[in-house]
């Protein structure tokens, strides 16, 4: 039926016969910096000077075999919340609560196993709790639309409440020997947390890099209107993203009791703020200044190293607090000015 | 069965209020399949208000739409899709952090086996996708944010083609394309409506639309006035039709550039912009015309300091500046409304006077104060100035139409009374109607002393507006001509960088 508007149309549109490709002949690297390799380096060659400077200072003792161990063993749990962290991050919220959740799930493990309840059990339950947690925090930022700010603020409050109530306020102990041997059993001659770190780091790893539902946290991440109006279940996503962390956040908890062969209400707090910043010490790593698990992991070697090292020669912990920050801002300024001359 | 399907998709009595305001009332649209059917109307006439309805991202107060005569009741964009119905949403880009090829078959379901992505088979589709468009010399695995932004629209409107479509929706498509481009679009959109799906077309230029289609639905105030065959009709007709009122000439009368020099740049070179050096003078409007990645932008960027540059001068009012940030360059009198309005010209979250205040805080405050009544009536000026269609100054400006996010760019800059104005691509998504009184408006602030330079793709628009006329290819100037009486064919072979024969 229209057939002839469309030879009518045709011939209008053979109008200016134009040569081959001329749109992007400078379009090679449009945002490339001057700056870019070294931002994109600095952090990690920061990292390399600080393990030189306190292998120079006390070779003896920090660049041994067995303080790496040190090293690998303290920073295995605060691994594990960054890695879930980063998810979060990724998908361009972030999670307070991490390190209340971790705190309740180390409670309620023990409470489970002090209850007389077995090792999987009590484990699992930990878990469910985190996850419900996370299922919360998912609730009320991606389908109630609270900003992440304010619903993990919230939660972690709550969440710390209730890991009060879980110990009633005090230390619980006498756990199982088989219970205690997950954070403070070795497996190669290596304690077993580092192995759950890892493992826990390359599932991330893989799951953001390789699986659908990784990429989609890409997306709704890196443009949450335009993955939602193409078809993506933006609110499904950011949702599991929570969950993820909520789960991540409770194995850390449980793997920390074990290794305390204890647990407080406020044992896992401090990993919250320290997560964070390794996620954030990451991303500036990354091209696009995107969370990612690589840069994370360097995070928290940095972290590691820096509290390890200090203690090596002799600093006082509140000196540590104080020099861990100005890292932090130091480093991540130090990404943003690279930004700058390109935007 | 004897009756075939007359109307691949039907829309009836839809309407749809924001806030107590009607966006649409009423309306009905029927598509049949292997049509081009173009949707026209001004700014805010409720045009992809509509589109976000029929793919369901908005639901309708009233009103039903039928896919081939099966009822929908659309819940989200999945939905949608999975019905045949995909849009290419206006002003929507890429996701930057993601690969060029998973961006064309985003939210479509990414190719995979067991949830683990299939990466082979993903690069596959989107390199087959691109290479429709012409544009397989874009590498499928690279970041979508290091492409251009010609190239990013690209791949936008690749995911829109990628999906299987009975109908493919797209929201002026065209606006940030350059001719190559779009006659490579065009193709497309010409295959697949042998191929027997219906386009529903947006576009606020008219020639293009003469082009391409083959039925016209033009509306007006959230309501539809009249569909009819692009044949039967003419570009002055539908203009009447779109604006209620017949259009008085698009261009303004040119006026008489004053005496000495407002602005002169001297081997001015920067990031893709090479050795540079023109002048313009008070009231003259000096237009700069070149293909997309020329080096226009920049050139603009570059002298309103938002950009460095390596080497070269630039003079303004006899004085040499030496600014090196917008702040800088905007206390000397120069001022640049950017191309990207989403993300360089406005706060979306924000009123249109709050907008237009933070570009003129000098200007309303005292000692540190902002008078409220100031932005209100600075604000009030710049909607009935520039027909900013809006519920007042305090709507936030995230909901207002396309056109009228980039009017209020517009008004913000317009408002501080700049010196030298820099415009890049200022009518762009802009209706018949309004385009000419910012035509108007660039004109007057011209008699009143300001120089001005346009950077535009529409070389019509440039040879109507203003004064004389720089052309630029791969960085360089490459052509100047008078605009009265110039001829496009020989902007062209300026803008391919060939010299005129
Ligand atoms: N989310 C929203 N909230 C409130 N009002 C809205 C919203 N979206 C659109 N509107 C209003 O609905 C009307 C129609 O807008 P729409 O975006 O459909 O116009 P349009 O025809 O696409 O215009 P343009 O050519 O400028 O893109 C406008 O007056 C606009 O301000
Ligand atoms: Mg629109």
């Amino acid at each position: 039926m229209n057939t002839a508007q469309k030879t009518q149309a045709e011939n209008k549109a053979a109008a200016p016969p134009l040569p081959g490709n001329v749109s992007a002949p400078a379009g090679k690297r449009p945002y490339a910096s001057a700056l870019g390799p070294i931002k994109s380096g600095g952090t990690i060659i920061g990292f390399a000077l600080l393990v030189a400077a306190f292998g120079l200072m006390r070779p003896d003792v920090f660049l041994t075999f067995g303080n790496l161990r040190n090293v690998l063993e303290q920073v295995a749990i605060l691994a594990i919340i960054a890695a879930v962290q980063t998810v979060v991050m990724v998908v361009g919220n972030f999670d307070l609560s991490v390190g209340a959740t971790a705190s309740v799930s180390g409670a309620v493990v023990a409470q489970l196993l002090i209850a007389g309840q077995g090792t999987a059990v009590a484990v699992a339950g930990a878990l469910v709790v985190g996850a419900l947690v996370g299922a919360v925090n998912g609730y009320l930022t991606a389908y109630l639309k609270l900003s992440a700010f304010v619903a993990t603020l919230a939660t972690m409050t709550s969440v710390s409440g209730l890991a009060f109530i879980t110990t009633d306020g005090t230390t619980l102990f006498g756990l199982p020997q088989g219970f205690m041997s997950l954070g403070q059993g070795r497996w190669l001659g290596l304690p077993i947390p580092i192995f759950m770190a890892a493992a826990v780091a390359l599932v991330v790893w893989f799951v953001l890099r390789n699986t659908t539902i990784g990429r989609r946290w890409h997306a709704v991440g890196g443009n949450a209107e335009v993955a939602k109006l193409s078809g993506v279940n933006v609110n499904r996503v950011r949702f599991l993203a929570f969950v993820v962390a909520g789960v991540g956040a409770a194995l850390a908890g449980v793997v920390l009791t074990s290794r305390l062969a204890s647990a407080t209400a406020t044992s896992g707090d401090s990993y919250m703020l320290l997560a964070i910043a390794a996620v954030f010490l990451g991303m500036t790593i990354s091209k696009e200044g995107t969370a990612n698990i690589g840069g994370t992991l360097i995070g928290v070697g940095i972290l590691g190293v820096l509290s390890n090292g200090l203690n090596i020669i002799g600093v006082s912990t509140y000196v540590q607090q104080f020099l861990t920050g100005i890292i932090i801002i130091a480093a991540v300024a130090f990404s943003r000015l690279g930004n700058k001359g390109v935007s | 069965m004897t009756t075939t399907i007359q109307h691949v998709l039907e829309a009836e009595g839809i309407t749809k209020h924001f806030d107590g305001v009607f966006a649409l009332d009423g309306v009905d649209l029927r598509i049949r399949p292997g049509e081009i059917h173009a949707l026209l109307g001004e700014n805010g006439a409720g045009k992809s208000t509509l589109i976000k309805i029929l793919t369901g991202v908005y639901s309708p107060d009233a009103g039903s739409i039928r896919v081939e005569a099966q009822p929908m009741a659309f819940k989200g964009v999945g939905a949608a899709h999975k019905a045949g119905v995909v849009a290419l949403y206006q002003e929507l880009s890429i996701v930057p952090n993601v690969s060029v090829a998973e961006n064309i078959v985003l939210g479509d379901e990414l190719p995979s086996r067991g949830g683990l992505v299939d990466w082979k088979e993903l690069r596959r589709v989107a390199r087959k996708q691109l290479e429709r468009l012409n544009q397989g010399h874009i590498p499928v695995h690279r970041m979508a944010g290091r492409l251009t932004p010609v190239q990013q629209t690209m791949v936008a409107v690749a995911r829109a083609i990628a999906v299987e479509a009975k109908v493919l929706i797209l929201d002026e498509p065209t606006a940030a394309l350059t001719d190559h481009e779009i006659q490579d679009l065009f193709r497309v959109l010409r295959s697949l409506r042998a191929e027997g799906v219906a386009i529903l077309y947006v576009s606020h230029r008219l020639e293009e639309v003469f082009e391409l289609c083959d039925r016209a639905t033009i509306m007006r105030n959230g309501t539809v006035i009249t569909t009819t065959e692009v044949a039967d009709t003419t570009i002055d007709e539908v203009i009447s039709t779109m604006v209620g009122r017949r259009q008085d000439e698009l261009f303004p009368a040119r006026g008489v550039p004053g005496p000495g020099t407002a602005v002169e740049v001297a081997g001015l070179s920067g990031r893709r912009v090479k050795d540079a050096s023109f002048s313009v003078r008070p009231g003259e409007v000096l237009g700069i015309g070149g293909l997309a990645g020329s080096g226009r932008s920049e050139l603009l960027r570059i002298i309103a300091g938002a950009q460095r540059s390596s080497s070269g001068r630039i003079v303004v009012d006899g004085q040499e500046c030496s600014h090196r940030t917008v702040a800088a360059a905007l206390d000397r009198g120069i001022a640049l409304v950017p191309e990207e309005r989403r993300s360089q010209g406005v706060v979306l979250s924000q009123s249109i006077g709050e907008n237009i205040a933070v570009g003129n805080l000098k200007a309303i405050s005292k000692w540190g104060l902002v008078a409220g009544s100031r932005i209100r009536s600075l604000a009030s000026n710049s909607i009935a100035e520039l027909q900013i269609k809006s519920r007042g100054h305090q709507q936030i400006v995230g909901q207002l139409s396309g056109g009228n996010q980039q009017k209020v760019v517009l008004a913000k800059y317009l408002a501080r009374n700049p010196k030298v104005l820099l415009l890049d691509e200022p009518t762009r998504g802009i209706d018949v109607g309004t385009k000419s009184e910012i035509y108007g408006l660039i004109r007057r602030l011209a008699t009143q002393g300001t120089a001005v330079i346009v950077v535009s793709s529409e070389l019509p628009e440039l040879i109507g507006l203003a004064d004389r006329i720089i052309l630029m290819h791969e960085g360089r100037i490459s052509g100047e001509v008078p605009a009265e009486g110039a001829d496009e064919e020989q902007l062209l072979t300026y803008c391919y960088g060939r010299a005129a024969s």
